[in-house]
């Protein structure tokens, strides 16, 4: 159990040897060509290995959290409702009483309370912050996971690169990248993922895909070459009998370390998406849904908070204690915030202007609050941060080059972000 | 090496009786031509096998007599080939072995234009085509309550697609629609982005008339020619056109026009919706109001003082986007047509023409185009055309390498997702549309049915460039293991597709015949059919090995392509 998956590793390391020797080669040809010198071509490879390992989990609040209710509390002010502060472990920082579990590692945490964008609508905000762009007909921007997968790939994995936990949303994926960025689905943690399991038993199964490539060298009449689509469904048939599918049994985590997780679906979540970087999966997305509470705002943002807490808080210590947390960034942020008044139903509504993202791990600076609002969280007194410099901050973290620019179907050049600034407060 | 009287089939009784039905079918409904146009005379009005006859010789002047070091030119295909492909683009779904046998048996030598005259008049050419142009305008879509009009908007097109499509008539539909969304299909292009002005002028430009000139929103291009000043005068024809919205469940949409109210914009919103006129952002000053943009369409020069009324400018626009005084207009539907038909098009990709691009056989492109217009915009006229012309029945081939000259074959590339679904259904012999469950009212359901999920894994923007298409793991996983398609392939369920070959009287032998007839449309060749006697020799259970193959079929690339 403990050799298989090295074995699994080395023997996968040899295949994509030729592939790995192509890049080199491709360097070596630049720099003879004298487009690279030899010191950038050694930074290059530097870059390279300082990335390696390198992984993100994007908490994802769908509906847009209230940030009175979580992290940035104002419980002197009458916009602040009923919602009480608790003091963490970072002096005179306060979050919300419904987040006791991380108020408790705060010092784990990079917190922006001076999140500022200019869209309210759910879909096309939930889009601007999973792609730095507003949607457009011409142009589907890819997300940020599907980026981040592109850029971190992760050869030793047999599991799909961009996994999105929870949830159906209907928001960007790999877009002009291509599907093979999609987001790989997992509606439920806890079960496997949808038709992994073989229709028949494995030996039928393993029968059946050596008569699909007999038949295919019988239609060609030429030596089995392996076509593209052969190595589509190698690569499925792999995905499915490598024995990195145990990451998605939860069953197989301890039940000290489940029980720190707490229960609910969203704990099943964030358990499995430790699991699955641990695996070797670059990016993964578990989203939280239900923060859209334009009626009974506290009451039910406190239900939500209570399954938010203490996964959230669990995912941070579990990578720090496996030694994790210095390469994998965790990214924790909603479509936007909610209104500092109470509407007459006891609810908040859509506000875009100024809310509260947090940030751990990744060598990120944490144990500081970025930004603030002002008394009554109506508008950001301090260091706004904008969606774009939020990305530029997070591809600055994961040592993905937000510069280059991607060839968009129709011959436009398009950049992972846009414009913004890299918050150097939490990346310098 | 054409098989053209399939081996086994003789040994299907069930078979032989399509055959005949099929072939009295084709003999006795298809006599007159579909296109019978009074002014089909002349060679401006050529038939559809005159206008290919001169698109093959133009073709052969332009590129095929340069054909590269090592390029083959392509022969034409067998009849199993063209029958499948044909079915394919004209009706959407395959046909089904007894066709396929009647097609090969028919000795005549005018039953390629017989056939094609036939699909062209079959009730599935309009749900075929409706489906695409749904999906055309619906994948681009900025939001998603757009899906809302997605049955009516279908309806619509298989409307216009089973008459006698016009194009000329359906852009006009489409820029001047007005009304509900669940009543008025044509509505679905201004409800794909909520009639928000600078995304339907986007979008109008990009189908109708293959010209991205949105790319001048935010800046001068530095290559095209158009400025950002005129995709903005362009927009000014859209800003008094306004997506209502009623709060009943599920919400409706009407598409009205908004001619009273303040004439500039709120400064600082971030859409231009709420205005009469539209104003150009001054991009040193976003939050300022901006230039007053006159309705001006870029392709003629054709303008419309500001103050004029939705209704006005709308109509307006139409009429002069789809005169023959503007070529875009045309050139952008033959253009994309042919590239769905031969797969590649004149230019790529297909929306993406304009002034500063170069079409790979101009000549060719101008003459169809021409004929086009000369017969009134008529898509069925065209695709007669097309499906006529030897570059349309030469084999497929993948995609050509960029040093060769195109069109040297047919190019074959991934089924749209409802030609998918539809052949599964057809290869395993159940229908999975839950018909009698047909939503009462459009609208309702959109999400719903084994068709729509079908779609968000399979599903593909038609105007993307089909070697960009590729298969993904979650679409293999689901063709590998998903109940859909496995529960119904064994030959242990009573009833199904192969207990029923298997209980039949036929030998080992016309088992995979009948497979391959049913998954592919062929019948397997000898080392093919060598293989699966082999497996079933070679596996314990009979069912299980036969189960084998059928797997094995629908999971291969060839059934995936439109070959």
């Amino acid at each position: 159990m403990n050799t298989s998956p090295v074995l699994r590793h080395h023997l996968h390391l040899s295949v994509q040897r030729s592939h790995v020797a192509g890049r080199r080669d491709f360097l070596k040809v630049l720099s003879a060509a004298g487009a690279v010198g030899l010191t950038d071509v050694l930074s290059l490879r530097a870059d390279e290995l300082r990335r390696q390992g390198t992984a993100c989990i994007l908490l994802w609040m769908q509906g847009g959290p209230s940030q009175f209710e979580t992290f940035d509390p104002k419980p002197g002010h009458a916009n602040g409702g009923e919602t009480k502060a608790i003091a963490t472990r970072l002096p005179g920082v306060h979050f919300s009483e419904n987040l006791p579990y991380l108020a408790d590692i705060a010092d784990r945490l990079a917190l922006v309370r001076s999140m500022t964008t200019r869209e309210g609508e759910h879909q096309r905000a939930t889009y601007l912050m999973h792609t730095s762009y507003l949607p457009m007909a011409s142009v589907k921007y890819p997300a940020m996971g599907a980026v981040v997968a592109r850029e971190l790939p992760r050869p030793d994995c047999e599991l799909p690169s961009f996994v999105r936990i929870g949830p159906q949303l209907n928001v960007a994926g790999g877009g002009f990248l291509g599907t093979r960025y999609d987001p790989f689905i997992v509606l439920s943690a806890g079960r496997l993922p949808e038709n992994t399991r073989p229709a028949t038993e494995m030996t039928q199964f393993d029968r059946r895909l050596a008569l699909m490539a007999r038949l295919e060298s019988a239609k060609s009449g030429a030596p089995p070459a392996p076509s593209e689509h052969e190595q589509l469904y190698a690569g499925a048939a792999r995905m499915i009998k490598s024995s990195q599918m145990a990451a998605f049994d939860l069953e197989r985590e301890p039940e000290k370390v489940r029980s720190q997780y707490g229960s609910g679906s969203f704990a099943s979540s964030c358990l499995l998406a430790r699991r699955l970087i641990e695996s070797g999966v670059t990016f993964v997305e578990a989203v939280l849904g239900n923060w859209d509470t334009h009626q009974e705002n506290f009451p039910r943002s406190r239900t939500l908070c209570e399954q938010l807490d203490r996964p959230f808080a669990a995912l941070v210590t579990d990578l720090a204690e496996r030694g994790l947390l210095d390469k994998t960034l965790v990214v924790w942020m909603g479509e936007f915030g909610r209104t500092p008044r109470v509407n007459p139903r006891g609810g908040r509504d859509h506000f875009p202007r100024a809310f509260s993202a947090v940030l751990a791990g990744g060598g990120v600076r944490t144990g500081q609050v970025l930004g603030a609002t002002d008394d009554g969280g109506e508008a950001v007194k301090d260091r706004p941060v904008t969606e774009k410099d939020l990305f530029q901050t997070v591809y600055r973290a994961l040592g993905v080059n937000s510069r280059q620019e991607y060839m968009s179907p129709i011959g436009r050049p398009i950049k992972p972000v846009d414009g913004g600034q890299v918050v150097q407060e939490l990346v310098g | 090496m054409i098989a053209s009287v399939p081996r086994k089939m003789f040994l299907s009784q069930f078979a032989v009786a399509i055959l005949f039905a099929a072939s009295i079918t084709q003999t006795k409904a298809d006599t007159g031509p579909v296109e019978a146009s009074p002014r089909d005379l002349g060679t401006a009005n050529a038939t559809p096998q005159a206008a290919a006859g001169e698109i093959d010789r133009l073709l052969q002047e332009e590129v095929l007599a340069n054909l590269s070091a090592g390029q083959t030119l392509a022969s034409v295909t067998s009849d199993q080939a063209f029958l499948r492909r044909v079915y394919f683009d004209f009706v959407g779904e395959p046909p089904t072995p007894g066709e396929t046998t009647a097609f090969c048996l028919d000795p005549s030598p005018d039953k390629r234009t017989k056939l094609v005259e036939r699909l062209l008049a079959d009730k599935r050419f309009g749900r075929n085509w409706g489906r695409y142009w749904r999906d055309v305008i619906l994948y681009r879509r900025s939001a998603d309550q757009a899906l809302l009009a997605s049955q009516s908007l279908e309806t619509f097109l298989i409307g216009q697609f089973n008459g006698q499509p016009r194009w000329n008539a359906i852009a006009k539909s489409f820029i001047t629609a007005q009304g509900n969304i669940y009543d008025k299909g044509e509505t679905g292009l201004f409800m794909a982005h909520l009639a928000e002005p600078v995304e339907v002028a986007a979008e109008t430009s990009r189908i109708f008339l293959g010209i991205q000139i949105q790319c001048a929103q935010c800046h001068d291009h530095p290559t095209d020619r158009w400025k950002r000043q005129q995709f903005h005068e362009f927009v000014a024809f859209f800003p008094r056109a306004s997506m209502r919205r009623q709060p009943t469940q599920p919400p409706t949409f009407e598409l009205t026009s908004f001619d009273m109210g303040p004439q500039r914009r709120r400064p600082g919103m971030m859409t231009g919706r709420g205005s009469l006129e539209h104003f150009m952002p001054n991009l040193k000053d976003p939050a300022s109001e901006g230039s007053l943009m006159m309705p001006v369409f870029f392709a003629t020069g054709d303008k419309l003082p500001t103050g004029t009324t939705d209704h006005e400018r709308r109509h307006a626009l139409a009429a002069w986007l789809t005169s023959p005084n503007n070529p875009w207009f045309a050139t952008a539907l033959v253009n994309r047509l042919w590239a769905e038909l031969v797969g590649e098009g004149f230019y790529e990709p297909i929306d993406d023409l304009g002034p500063d691009r170069s079409a790979s056989a101009p000549r060719t492109l101008d003459y169809l185009c021409r004929q086009f217009v000369a017969h009134d915009y008529d898509v069925k006229w065209l695709m007669g055309a097309i499906a006529s012309t030897d570059a349309y029945q030469r084999e497929s081939r993948p995609r050509r390498h960029p040093d060769q000259v195109p069109f040297a074959a047919n190019v074959a590339y991934r089924l749209r997702a409802d030609q998918l679904f539809d052949a599964v259904a057809l290869a395993v012999g159940v229908s999975f549309d839950t018909s009698s469950r047909t939503p009462a009212r459009a609208g309702l359901g959109f999400r719903g049915g084994p068709r729509f999920a079908f779609a968000q894994q399979f599903g593909y923007d038609p105007s993307v460039r089909r070697d960009e298409i590729t298969s993904t793991i979650p679409q293999v996983l689901s063709l590998m293991n998903s109940p859909l398609v496995n529960q119904r392939i064994t030959g242990r369920q009573p009833g199904g597709a192969l207990a029923r070959l298997l209980d039949g009287p036929q030998d080992d032998e016309a088992v995979p015949v009948e497979l391959y007839l049913r998954c592919l449309c062929r019948e397997p060749n000898d080392a093919e059919l060598a293989v699966c006697l082999d497996h079933v020799k070679s596996t314990p259970d009979r069912a299980e090995a036969f189960g084998d193959i059928f797997w094995s079929l629908l999971n291969s690339q060839e059934f995936l392509y439109r070959n």
